[in-house]
């Protein structure tokens, strides 16, 4: 039964990076009711940007870790700054368009920047090498992975709903103008939120980067699979995002080894299934649009 | 009299696009060609969106399909170009119907997420279905016939297929409109602006969500089946959510709050294309601009702002 | 006031029609080659090689006097790995640009959707990386010739690998689109041909294309009965393949195991020391495995040129331009159907080898190169090849009939 044992291993693996990659679009839209078409986007940035410190500037991981993000979050300022805050009170529709303006813009300044050539960055030496688990060898990495994820989702747990941050941020959720009238600053929130946002994305870029080859549609891979992970686990619910992330790294996993036929269709399907029954997502509360 | 104005203008376009042929050069006749194909896969987007207000993110499923059916009818039995349109437009007509029936009753962003899987599981078929779609490497090697309806019309001529898709994608823009102006169309554009008072007026929403919505398939269908022969070949690509978006970003380019706005679009972004592409291989990021600006500062798209500029012109 | 504005309309139309209005040609005029390559995306490093190859040998070129006295002009466009793409890009290279021939295609869907519009340009086509057989099998035309391996004959020669190999039982992993299906499918018919008693197993592994993930599948090969393995994963997919196999102990299992395109240059780069040693690794040219001049100039002049060794991307745009030379020289003029009729049958000297356009299909008889996994070499950072082969181009490609080409 081993098969079936690092299948599910495999799933948490898969899981729980696409968790760290897509848990920002989850809260981006939660509070601020906006896709944002070009999160991919910025959580290749955050893999390019490791690689330029690491490989290129030969900082520690760690370092970079820490870096990459606060260099996309301080873009994802910008970004708010010129161009979104001109459609925030507008419908979905051009938050959606807008947002992918960004990504094409985004993806080809990668290219035009780092080349189309392809980029290996290599995990820290304690973290590379592998353990044994159930029998089969699992990458000291993915272990990383799994305990990157779990600390995250226990960071914004805590973030929500134990302070006062978190409760501004959800007040802004709930209803923009009473916010305003108890004296947020709803603009500052809001500038705030997209760039907390893009800053997962990032970190999600960073901690993938050693893992995964990057190449300038890294991107566009991604943002579908963050699309389908934040639909199946509700729009707008972080811990949906982990459900969600962890069903398709299911979805992945066991399509891959048991109907390879048909396992491009699965993830797609799963996501409209999710959507025909339980719009809402599997624990999204009722959205607020 | 601002309608005789409209008129002339109306009539003087259709004069110039006819004698494409003979004023511009030779490659302006691919040129045009795409521009009036996708134009109808505009405007039939434009439908669902502009008019009903609902954002499909998998429209390109009903033109790929269209594409899709025509190469296969062309392949297996050689019918007759207007037959393969019919098969076209009626696919993209029972596709929508299928997606349409289980997603109308969605509302914005949900609507947006199910039809873009749908539209996605349209793909993963195209892409896995080898026996059939041929896969990843398309269905390529297929050759227009006759026309039908006794017409001895040379298709293989770039000049002769321009004219034939120029006369179709003008029919069905003209059926198109009388749609959209019909108290039908009014309805639509009441259900984008307040669903529920339509609602409280006594008709059924999704009903008429879903007939927009199936027209909407069944031009998208006829203009992938125009696009087909055209390509000379049928791929996956075309019915990815990539190609899903180009009708949107043709509709904002040209203003989806009227008829020939998707058409205006389709003409701006793929001579600009054209001629970007020639300069710089970054398209991408001067499109990305562009649609930037657009939507920012030019919401209502390039006719919107120049009929706007118009009208102030003229107080 | 609405006259001004009819007036208004009509200037604009006019202005809009003298601006397709083509140029004569003049013999002054430079020769234009439009490449079409995969310049966006993730496979966009293909795009760049090409460039690199193409760029290369028009300056070499055009510094000893251009081809018929006329200088050399490359006009570079993205198919975006689109055949709606590609085609549109060639109509415009040919139509509105002035190309007088089309090279590169990097996708095989692309090369499919290109081929037939050939005849409608009436340009000569030569395919430099796409490997499908149709385009010089069921597709072929007079105007599509292909300088570069395909799947036939990279398979063959696989197939004459494996077939010294002491492995019984065969699987593949591969990219599960018609590349991956291919290949495997031509293997398996080749080498159950020259070894009647291997075992082509049934269970096979097609990881979706662009799949980030491919433990379920080293996994379940693994865990089989396998003891050969055809790997036709490519570009960053093989990366991330080998990568996760090294992680899960794949290249520890005594598998005989075979990457048919291993030995690409980008790949090679970006694994380093993570290319395990000891493994197949074949690729449509490797630098070092030719000894002739114009490849001792190719390589030097491209590592001089760019810094690292040319991969075979590179090598085919190279040879390309030096074949279009050829063939423009022997036909006297531009002139497309003249020059695809030249081609045909047509000898010239590549980087690796002798190339002959076989006239029945228009297919290049090349070979790919195989060879074993070895030291890394420390100056190009890159696994070295050892036990390197190179084919006899004839002995791996198959007849004219096989590849139902009826030209």
């Amino acid at each position: 039964m081993s098969g079936i044992g690092s299948a599910l291993l495999n799933s948490l693996d898969i899981g729980l990076l696409l968790f760290i990659i897509a848990v920002g679009l989850n809260i981006v839209f939660g509070v601020l009711n906006i896709i944002n078409f070009a999160h991919g986007a910025l959580y290749m940035l955050g893999a390019y940007l490791t690689y330029t410190f690491v490989n290129l500037a030969g900082l520690p991981f760690w370092a970079a870790l820490l870096l990459a993000p606060l260099a996309v979050a301080a873009l994802a300022v910008i970004m708010d700054r010129a161009m979104l805050r001109f459609i925030y009170q507008r419908d979905v529709a051009d938050s959606l368009l807008l947002t992918f303006a960004l990504l094409l813009i985004i993806n080809e300044s990668v290219r035009l920047v780092w080349g189309s050539g392809i980029h290996v960055v290599r995990p820290p030496e304690p973290l590379a090498g592998s353990v044994d688990l159930l029998g089969s060898p699992l990458p000291t990495y993915s272990l990383f992975v799994i305990a990157v994820g779990l600390l995250l989702l226990a960071g914004l747990w805590y973030l929500f709903n134990r302070t006062r941050v978190g409760r501004i941020m959800r007040a802004a959720a709930l209803d923009r103008d009473m916010a305003e009238a108890v004296g947020i600053n709803t603009r500052l929130v809001v500038t705030g939120v997209f760039a907390f946002g893009a800053w997962l994305a990032a970190v999600g870029g960073a901690v993938a980067a050693p893992m995964r080859a990057l190449d300038p549609g890294m991107g566009d891979k991604i943002i579908i699979e963050s699309f389908i992970v934040v639909v199946i686990g509700g729009l707008g619910s972080f811990p949906g995002a982990l459900l969600g992330a962890l069903i398709l790294g299911l979805i992945h996993s066991f399509g891959g080894r048991y109907v390879p036929e048909v396992n491009m269709l699965l993830p797609f399907l799963g996501m409209a299934l999710v959507l025909l029954f339980k719009p809402h997502g599997l624990m999204g509360k009722g959205a607020s649009a | 009299m601002k309608s005789r104005v409209l008129l002339i203008i109306m009539a003087l376009v259709l004069a110039g696009l006819i004698a494409v042929p003979w004023l511009a050069s030779y490659f302006y006749i691919f040129i045009f060609t795409e521009i009036l194909i996708l134009g109808l896969f505009a405007a039939s987007f434009n439908l669902v969106f502009g008019y009903t207000g609902m954002l499909s993110f998998g429209h390109a499923a009903f033109f790929g399909v269209g594409a899709y059916a025509t190469a296969l009818v062309l392949i297996h039995l050689q019918w007759p170009f207007l037959a393969c349109l019919l098969v076209s437009t009626a696919a993209g007509a029972v596709l929508a119907v299928g997606i349409g029936f289980l997603s109308v009753r969605l509302n914005e962003v949900y609507f947006a997420m199910l039809t873009l899987a749908f539209g996605m599981m349209v793909f993963a078929i195209a892409y896995q279905w080898r026996s059939v779609t041929h896969g990843s490497d398309g269905l390529a090697g297929f050759t227009l016939g006759d026309f039908g309806l006794g017409l001895k019309l040379t298709l293989g001529n770039p000049s002769v297929y321009y004219h034939v898709v120029l006369a179709i994608v003008a029919v069905a823009a003209m059926v198109l409109y009388l749609i959209c102006r019909s108290s039908f169309g009014l309805i639509l554009k009441a259900i984008r602006q307040n669903p529920e008072r339509v609602s409280f007026a006594g008709l059924n929403v999704r009903s008429y969500r879903l007939a927009a919505f199936v027209i909407g398939g069944a031009f998208a269908g006829l203009a992938g089946g125009l696009m087909a022969p055209f390509l000379r070949v049928a791929s996956p690509e075309l019915v990815h959510w990539s190609m899903s978006a180009e009708p949107v970003l043709m509709s904002i380019l040209g203003g989806t709050g009227y008829f020939l706005g998707p058409f205006a679009g389709a003409a701006v972004f793929v001579l600009l294309e054209t001629a970007i592409t020639s300069v710089t291989e970054s398209w991408m990021l001067v499109l990305g601009i562009i649609l930037a600006l657009m939507v920012i500062f030019f919401r209502k798209g390039l006719l919107g702002t120049v009929l706007d500029w118009w009208q102030e012109r003229n107080q | 006031m609405n006259r001004s504005l009819i007036k208004h309309l009509l200037v604009g139309m006019t202005a809009a029609a003298t601006l397709g209005t083509a140029s004569l040609s003049h013999a002054a005029d430079p020769i234009k080659i439009g490449a079409i390559n995969i310049r966006s995306g993730s496979a966009a490093t293909y795009g760049e090689f090409a460039q690199k190859g193409f760029d290369l040998a028009v300056k070499e070129v055009n510094a000893s006097g251009g081809i018929l006295g006329r200088q050399v002009e490359m006009m570079y466009e993205d198919s975006q790995a689109k055949a709606a793409t590609a085609i549109q890009a060639a109509r415009k290279l040919v139509y509105s640009d002035g190309a007088d021939a089309i090279v590169g295609l990097d996708s095989s869907g692309v090369a499919q959707g290109m081929v037939p519009t050939m005849t409608e340009l009436q340009k000569p086509l030569i395919i430099t990386h796409a490997a499908t057989p149709d385009v010089t099998g069921k597709l072929c035309n007079a105007f599509t010739y292909r300088v570069s391996v395909n799947v036939s004959q990279n398979m063959k020669a696989a197939a004459m690998v494996a077939s010294k190999s002491d492995a019984k039982n065969w699987t593949t992993i591969g990219p599960d689109y018609a590349f991956g299906h291919q290949s495997w499918e031509y293997f398996g018919n080749y080498l159950k041909a020259m070894k009647p008693d291997v075992n082509l197993m049934s269970e096979t592994n097609f990881p979706r294309f662009g799949a980030e993930d491919f433990t379920p599948f080293i996994d379940r090969v693994m865990n089989s009965d396998a003891d050969g393995v055809l790997i036709s994963v490519w570009g960053g997919d093989l990366v991330n393949f080998v990568r996760q196999a090294n992680d899960r102990g794949f290249f520890d299992k005594g598998l005989d195991l075979m990457f048919t395109v291993g030995a690409a240059t980008e790949v090679l780069s970006a694994l380093g020391e993570e290319m395990p040693e000891g493994v197949h690794l074949s690729t449509r040219y490797w630098f070092d495995a030719y000894d002739n001049d114009v490849n001792k100039h190719f390589v030097k002049a491209y590592v001089d040129a760019y810094g690292n060794a040319p991969s075979y991307n590179a090598e085919g745009a190279y040879a390309a331009i030096y074949a279009y030379k050829k063939a423009v020289e022997t036909a006297g003029t531009t002139d497309g159907p003249a020059v695809a009729k030249a081609l045909s049958g047509m000898s010239f000297d590549a980087p690796n080898g002798k190339v002959t356009f076989r006239a029945g299909d228009h297919q290049a008889l090349v070979s790919p190169n195989w060879g074993v996994s070895g030291p890394m070499d420390a100056k190009l950072g890159i696994r070295t090849l050892t036990n390197l082969q190179v084919f006899d181009g004839e002995a791996v490609t198959p007849s004219v009939e096989e590849t139902g080409c009826q030209l």
